[in-house]
């Protein structure tokens, strides 16, 4: 291999890309973009539906329906004085969403209740009146018994968990589990992302090649082996420069958002009174997120890099074999199936990071970029475990590269049609 | 001396064998045609020089050095399918092909505004590829085949596709690049095309060389046994002839291949009880004539694509 051609092959890659108009836009759009996605995420999350349900209760026995109204004025109506029959039309002539009827034995046995609804509200509606009823009935059943106010105070304990972790080197640090575990799931979302958008442009720039038949010039000065390698190092180059400039911005803007922030509240809140003051203290807390560790950082960039090799070097055999961009979609399948799995198994993986689908999986070479990320934002991962499949990529990846090389070799000067698997099976065994 | 020497060359893809035992001298400062209808193994013998697919077996031998990555740069190769990349300027890809070829950037430059002055697109410079025009592309596409100065020059059916201006701006190009004594390899399945420009041709069919060698000298053993005839009246008589293959016919003109030693002068006699002689001239056989009686016309693959 002749490193002077490779890296003329990677110098255009690089350049035509980085100057494109698409590379700009996407630099500047795609966090505006993330920050977009998570802003829904999170408004969604957050979002008390605001379709009201109004459940009707006939509370026969005159104790549960107050304490319940209390609770949820909102929800609950007391249409006790109704009977069950009219209550039944008001339900289809969807005046109310449903009804509850409440007597003695709900209360002195364990006698189930029973809601008649239209259906509408989902399992989250039943999920709140049931904790509701709940409440409200052992509320009652403690007060009938006459339970002394410090047994009914044990019933309200609601003790709360708070958790620090201590590293092996004896450091005693606060919790961020809950802030680590979105942390770990954001970034296999982005390796994720990043594997399909830089291999695509890997495969795009192949078929590029094909289809203009510039490629049968270029093997005439350059070995398939250079031009691939090029065109691959040229794209992961155009990647790590799309990162760093993302990344750099990033901590840019952490940086200065909380003395911005704090300096805006200090204009704000100057000559107000003490609530105001206190409202300050307060803020700071907020922007005080549990800072991203160097390692994470380094350990991210290293995995993104070999994931991207690993599968990029398998965009590029999926170029060379087809021979337009609407034939990729089929050959797409093999390869993009594993990154799919990669990333479902990441939302167990990002719940419980420890279990042994959690290990195993992230030390096998497919899903490792996305999954062995997740893991090391989340846990303490041993770093047997790192390297072991950092090792395991590297291996995979000097396989695809040379099944790789040897259908792009055949592929790129095969016009005119799409290989199908015996095709490329042939080339395997032919070059 | 010999540019390019191909000894028992032998490519298969698969069952089919493409190149077959193939053999053959390029010498240097001549122009080299290698004829045969499509299929016949050109484009892969033309590939297997430029060191792009490697050979089963045989060997290829250019300038003393065995075909490889320092054989590649001293060949400039226009393939059958041309391209370029559309979204680069004209300046840039030349200057990228330039360096791939090993040329340094100084050199390359001073070239691609040579070449660009020469052929009147300098304006083009800063264009990008895919707003010129099919006819200015191919301009930059010889350049791009030419820009690092090789001793030796492949095209690959190079007539194909062209427009007459930049057909005739090709001819000249390779008249030229002959008289300052480059060697030009070129391949087609247009046989007047050689009679024109080669110097020496390689007959291909089906993956085997069927007659290599000097142009002159093949037509010359072949011997004058061709008759071309012009006429007015019937062409009836032609049907009557024994022992003669009738390849070029229309109704007033025909060419005329003797076979098996019969007289032109029992041609002659026969057409004038019938028709009115303009001129009657007995010469060496066509390419296409050669070729055919060679190879024996049932055994030509893709014969209507030759004799288009």
């Amino acid at each position: 291999m002749n490193w002077k051609q490779v890296l003329l092959v990677l110098k255009r890659e690089y350049i035509t890309r980085v100057r494109s108009k698409g590379f700009i836009w996407a630099t500047i759009l795609v966090p505006v973009g993330f920050v977009a996605f998570f802003g829904v995420m999170v408004f969604v999350t957050v979002w008390e539906s605001d379709v009201r349900f109004e459940i009707g209760i006939k509370d026969e026995t005159g104790a549960i329906v107050q304490p319940l109204i209390e609770l949820n004025p909102a929800r609950y109506l007391d249409h006790s004085a109704l009977e069950t029959d009219s209550l039944r039309t008001m339900v289809q002539q969807d005046a109310i969403t449903g009804f509850i009827v409440i007597d003695e034995e709900n209360i002195a046995d364990d006698k189930n209740l029973e809601l008649i609804y239209s259906g509408s509200g989902g399992m989250q509606l039943l999920t709140s009146i049931r904790s509701d009823i709940r409440e409200v009935i052992r509320q009652e059943r403690l007060r009938r018994a006459e339970v002394p106010q410090e047994i009914q105070n044990i019933y309200e304990t609601s003790i709360s968990l708070d958790s620090r972790r201590l590293t092996r080197a004896g450091e005693e640090t606060d919790d961020d589990t809950v802030f680590l575990s979105i942390v770990g799931m954001i970034l296999g979302i982005i390796i994720f992302a990043a594997i399909f958008s830089y291999g695509g442009y890997v495969t795009r720039g192949v078929i590029e090649e094909k289809t203009n038949r510039i490629v049968e010039v270029i093997t005439s000065s350059v070995k398939p082996i250079e031009l691939l390698t090029g065109k691959m190092a040229g794209v992961g180059a155009l990647a790590i420069t799309q990162f760093g400039i993302w990344i750099i911005t990033f901590f840019g803007l952490t940086t200065i958002a909380g003395p911005v922030a704090t300096m805006l509240m200090d204009q704000q809140t100057a000559g107000l009174g003490p609530e105001a003051e206190a409202a300050q203290a307060e803020l700071p807390m907020l922007l005080d997120l549990p800072s991203l560790e160097l390692n994470l950082i380094i350990y991210f960039v290293i995995f993104f890099i070999l994931g991207y090799l690993l599968y990029s070097s398998l965009f590029a055999a999926i170029g060379a074999a087809s021979d337009s961009d609407t034939d990729v979609q089929q050959l797409m399948l093999p390869i993009g199936s594993p990154i799919f799995i990669a990333y479902i198994i990441m939302f167990h993986t990002w719940q419980s990071p420890d279990s042994l689908l959690s290990v195993i999986s992230s030390m096998v070479p497919f899903f490792s970029p996305i999954l062995m990320v997740t893991r090391i934002a989340i846990t303490e991962v041993p770093f047997w475990q790192i390297s072991l499949s950092i090792i395991l990529i590297f291996l995979t990846f000097a396989g695809t590269m040379w099944l790789s090389a040897k259908i792009y070799k055949v592929g790129i000067l095969n016009y005119g049609s799409t290989a199908s698997y015996k095709d490329l099976l042939r080339w395997v065994r032919q070059s | 001396m010999i540019s390019i020497q191909v000894k028992n060359l032998s490519k298969s893809f698969g069952k089919t064998k493409a190149v077959n035992d193939v053999s053959f001298d390029v010498y240097k400062g001549r122009i080299f045609g290698l004829l045969g209808p499509n299929g016949a193994g050109k484009t892969t013998t033309i590939r297997m020089i430029n060191h792009i697919i490697p050979q089963d077996t045989g060997e290829i031998i250019i300038n003393g050095l065995q075909v490889g990555p320092r054989t590649q740069k001293m060949i400039g190769y226009m393939p059958e399918e041309r391209g370029l990349y559309k979204k680069m300027k004209v300046g840039e890809q030349l200057m990228y092909l330039a360096q791939l070829k090993g040329l340094n950037k100084t050199d390359a430059k001073k070239k691609i505004v040579y070449w660009l002055r020469r052929f009147d697109a300098y304006d083009w410079h800063s264009k990008v590829v895919g707003e010129l025009s099919k006819g200015m592309s191919q301009k930059i596409q010889f350049i791009a085949t030419i820009v690092h100065d090789p001793d030796i020059y492949i095209f690959d059916e190079p007539f194909s596709g062209l427009d007459p201006i930049n057909s005739e701006l090709l001819k000249q190009i390779i008249i030229e690049l002959r008289q300052n004594g480059k060697t030009i390899l070129f391949s087609t399945h247009r046989m007047e095309q050689v009679e024109q420009m080669c110097d020496d041709i390689c007959l291909f069919n089906n993956g085997k060389v069927v007659i290599t060698g000097n142009l002159r000298k093949i037509k010359k053993d072949f011997g004058k046994n061709t008759v071309l005839i012009e006429f007015d009246g019937d062409p009836g008589f032609l049907d009557e002839l024994d022992d003669v293959r009738i390849n070029n016919r229309s109704t007033n003109f025909a060419e005329i291949r003797i076979l098996n030693g019969l007289d032109h002068q029992t041609i002659l006699k026969k057409a004038m009880d019938k028709t009115e002689i303009n001129k009657f001239q007995l010469v060496e056989p066509s390419l296409n004539e050669i070729f055919i009686s060679t190879v024996g016309e049932d055994n030509i693959k893709n014969k209507e694509a030759l004799l288009s």
